[in-house]
């Protein structure tokens, strides 16, 4: 059965329950990936999944049901059942859903049909071919590429008749080197590129992700101490992506961001100019409108230190008496309705990374973080990481260092940053939401190495 | 959910071009979840996952392709496509299945989908409420009940048709406490392959107290120093140390292709004496018992190291192909739409002989983690990290005050060999694996151990 059939069975089934409200999220994904190893085609997945997740108002309260089976009997039960879920809420806000008739910008959304199968094969071969081109690479190199095209329609009684679709593909290449010796010392990098099959830079996130991994040979342990460190633009991504929920208005109106109240106050250094841009030019998957359909806009989030705003999306806007930012996310299609950035980014700063390094004269460059999900506490900031990078000696790049940790506090960290470089490093993944950051310079965190 | 006669003609279609071997996982799912804020509900998540993945090997290549059309026209179209992704070749294959389904060593009483959003409202009320009343520090609690009612379907081209029903509950609360204007949380998340009788020895009210105990005891403490020392990791969640360090780098998915610390290792000693291993899927009603994997392989006891001695690895069907070994019951995947891979089910040390208060006191200056986070590791490295949810410092053998912050890092192959004392208090602690095959409940577990040096992170 197709969406218009189910959607209409949804209809019919809505109005015998006298239900106020209603919206359909209806998602599909086609996605295909090939992966390669010792030079032979190892895993070829192809798969058609998506489904329907219907909100609807009830007494003022909105209840929520999803399904992947889309017949008659599935879509009137996913009709009593978001109803039943409505009854038990107890939570105070009011619940909107948007109107039609909404203008949204336009966006460059690829809506080519998937690559084929063979041209999949191919470009994982050569990624191969690209890996083992490189010194030092040996057997456990990998080099997965994929393809994948979205569809997403957002339906609601309200006149809302909303449809996207994009495509995107890339290739991750993993590279695993070995130092020559026998049961010798193995170390690993990855690089992903993303763009149309034939336009890869293959050989270029090849040589990459090999010297990535050659450079972190015989990595030491750095010592222990309270230094100036430089996040790669890599680690600081990695860092804004776990810490993004601290701007989510629903976290703050919830006690669980100590931004709460922060709106217009100074909350880091004047060098922090952070974005939120659903248009980002690098974007694979650039947004017109957010979860709940609101037309999405870019905007400061930070402004030379100053918080602007916290992201919303209609229930929190409302309940702060504020517009919506456009900011609603559903971390699938069956999730509530939350709040995510699209693409966040630090805005660059006017230093060269060279010369960031020798802005920090000694210290530790963080290259990779490592246990972000465990050892970062969103709540209190707080963080202690695994780290691995390369020493600063004298204002230039030193030995590589490894098994160590970075420990700080992400509300402190946002106050001692000193510097920014100019080195952005686009998104690697095709997803409404991405982070993206040049390296960046902070002073005084906490080293836990020999 | 499907009969055998429609699987045998989806597995004779996808084995059409030449595939030795071909297999359907199908599955219906419910996802369900009520989640509390501040003592209201505030959200129910309600999930129906469906739909089925058509898997063919040749050699050591495979080929998935997944639909959520589970009509024979749908299976077909999706058992074709796998075919023709695999090879061009022409074969007529009769397959003829035979029902074959395993006993229910994991019986559940009440089945999470007759009881009421009411019902479970209340009594996740209840553990939300004693968090909240434990101490005027406690500024915010929220706690989530869920529950999974996850029926599978495997039939493969060696004749094997069968099903099997998992059942999961687990209550979690989290518990946000501020002291002199410094925020910490704390946390509390019991789970079984159990239905709502998971209540009848988890007290909403104990999983309360102890989410705010541990937030207000971190909010009151000052950071833990950073350095290299020993340090006693408690029983329960603390076997993650193992999953991390270890647990992972012996899975197929790794030591298939040579990107684990552990490769080649059989019949060697790699960790030290004191330490016997084990993954067991047969534990009655435990958060990562099955009664089959998702290749259909019967749950198995594992040893995995024993007296330090490396015995088994963990293997899936596609992966022992390159390795050249039987599976071992631990092909796992989130949902049909994961390609399984060998994964851990209940993971723990075995209980050894030291007394807990021996490895306490022989300790002169080191870390008591009592409760461990999660973390994660490079298997090609063996580089692991892992967070201390709850540290204590340890002062001439006795513990002393509450750090917090810590996070602990190291190589797997070096850690489990300076596991030197090993206690007898074995406890499992429930989690969530994250890895290529997608989400999937694993226990972990072990007695209280020391190890004798690690790098603790903190400031």
């Amino acid at each position: 059965m197709d969406f218009q059939t189910f959607r209409q069975f949804v209809a019919d089934e809505t109005a015998a329950l006298h239900i106020e409200a209603y919206e359909l999220y209806y998602e599909l994904e086609e996605r295909a990936s090939v992966s390669a190893f010792r030079h032979e085609i190892k895993e070829f997945s192809d798969a058609s999944e998506g489904g329907v997740c219907l909100r609807c108002l009830v007494d003022g309260r909105m209840g929520y049901a999803s399904t992947q089976l889309l017949s008659e009997e599935s879509a009137r039960a996913l009709v009593r059942r978001a109803s039943h879920n409505a009854a038990v809420l107890e939570t105070s806000q009011p619940e909107f859903l948007v109107s039609g008739g909404q203008s949204y910008q336009s966006v460059a959304a690829n809506d080519a049909p998937l690559p084929a199968a063979d041209a999949l094969r191919k470009t994982a071969l050569a990624g191969q071919d690209a890996l083992y081109a490189q010194p030092g690479v040996v057997d456990g190199s990998e080099t997965e590429v994929f393809a994948g095209h979205t569809r997403i329609a957002i339906y609601n009684s309200l006149g809302l008749d909303l449809q996207y679709e994009n495509t995107a593909a890339g290739a991750f290449l993993s590279a695993v080197v070995s130092d020559g010796m026998e049961d010798g010392e193995k170390a690993n990098d990855y690089k992903s590129c993303l763009g149309e099959l034939d336009k890869l830079d293959l050989d270029g996130s090849a040589r990459k992700a090999a010297d990535g991994a050659r450079a972190s040979l015989g990595a030491g342990v750095a010592p222990t101490g309270t230094v100036p460190v430089v996040f790669s633009p890599k680690a600081m991504s990695q860092l804004l992506g776990t810490y993004a929920k601290v701007f989510s208005a629903e976290n703050a109106q919830k006690g669980l961001s100590l931004l709460k109240d922060k709106e217009g106050t100074v909350i880091a250094s004047p060098a922090v100019t952070l974005v939120d841009d659903p248009f980002y030019e690098k974007s694979a998957m650039p947004m017109p409108f957010d979860a709940e359909g609101s037309p999405t806009r870019r905007k400061n989030v930070i402004e030379n230190g100053t918080l602007n705003t916290l992201l919303y999306n209609l229930r929190t806007a409302a309940a702060a008496g504020k517009a919506t930012t456009g900011n609603a996310s559903k971390e699938s299609y069956d999730a509530q309705v939350e709040i995510q950035p699209f693409t966040m980014y630090l805005a660059s700063g006017g230093l060269t990374p060279e010369q960031l390094l020798e802005k920090a004269g000694n210290g530790v460059l963080i290259d990779f973080l490592g246990g972000l999900h465990a050892g970062a506490n969103t709540i209190s900031g707080d963080f202690s990481l695994q780290s691995a990078g390369f020493l600063i000696e004298n204002g230039k790049k030193g030995a590589p260092v490894r098994s160590f940790t970075v420990a700080g506090n992400f509300f402190s960290l946002l106050r001692g940053i000193t510097a920014v470089a100019d080195d952005p490093q686009p998104p690697t993944f095709p997803s409404p939401t991405a982070f993206v950051s040049p390296s960046v310079l902070v002073e005084g965190l906490s080293i836990a190495g020999k | 959910m499907i009969s055998k006669e429609v699987c045998e003609r989806v597995l004779q279609k996808a084995a059409s071009t030449g595939a030795d071997y071909a297999e359907i996982f199908a599955e219906n799912t419910l996802n369900h979840t009520v989640n509390l804020v501040g003592g209201k509900v505030d959200s129910v998540h309600d999930a129906q996952i469906a739909g089925a993945a058509v898997r063919v090997f040749l050699g050591l290549r495979s080929v998935m392709a997944t639909t959520v059309d589970t009509t024979e026209a749908g299976l077909l179209r999706c058992a074709q496509r796998a075919a023709e992704a695999l090879a061009e070749g022409k074969a007529e294959v009769s397959i003829t299945l035979r029902e074959r389904l395993p006993g229910d060593i994991h019986p559940i009483l009440i089945a999470p989908t007759s009881v009421s959003n009411a019902d479970k409202a209340a009594l996740l009320k209840e553990a939300c409420a004693a968090a909240s009343g434990y101490d005027k520090a406690i500024v915010q609690v929220t706690g989530a009940l869920l529950d999974v009612d996850h029926r599978t379907l495997v039939a493969t081209s060696e004749g094997l048709w069968t099903q099997d029903r998992q059942i999961r509950t687990r209550m979690m609360v989290n518990a946000v406490a501020e002291v002199n204007g410094e925020t910490q949380t704390g946390g509390c998340r019991p789970g079984a392959r159990r239905g709502m009788e998971l209540f009848e020895t988890v007290n909403p009210r104990e999983v309360g107290l102890h989410a705010a105990r541990q937030a207000v005891t971190m909010a009151g403490a000052g950071y833990c120093p950073a350095g290299v020392m020993p340090v006693a990791i408690g029983n329960g969640f603390g076997g993650v140390i193992f999953h991390e360090a270890c647990g992972h780098s012996l899975e197929a998915t790794g030591v298939a292709y040579g990107n684990s610390q552990f490769c080649g290792k059989l019949g060697q000693k790699i960790a030290h004496e004191k330490v016997t291993a084990i993954d067991d899927g047969t534990i009655p009603n435990d958060w990562g018992s099955i009664n089959i994997d998702d290749e259909g392989t019967p749950a198995q006891r594992n040893v995995l190291i024993e007296n330090g001695v490396l015995k088994s690895y963990m293997i899936d069907k596609f992966n022992g192909r390159r390795m050249g070994m039987a599976p071992t019951g631990n092909a796992r995947r989130q949902s049909f739409s994961y390609v399984p891979t060998s994964r851990m089910t209940n993971t723990f040390i075995a209980p050894g002989s030291d007394k807990n208060e021996d490895i306490i006191s022989s300790i002169e200056y080191g870390l008591y983690a009592k409760e461990m986070g999660g973390g994660s590791v490079n298997p090609v490295t063996g580089e692991f990290n892992f967070a201390v949810n709850e540290g204590y410092l340890i002062r001439n053998g006795k513990v002393c005050e509450p750090v917090r912050g810590a996070s602990l890092v190291g190589k797997g192959s070096e850690v489990i060999q300076k596991i030197d004392m090993v206690g007898s208090d074995l406890a499992c602690g429930q989690g969530m694996c994250g890895s290529s095959s997608g989400s999937i409940p694993t226990n972990v577990g072990q007695p209280l151990i020391r190890v004798s040096s690690i790098t603790v992170g903190g400031r």
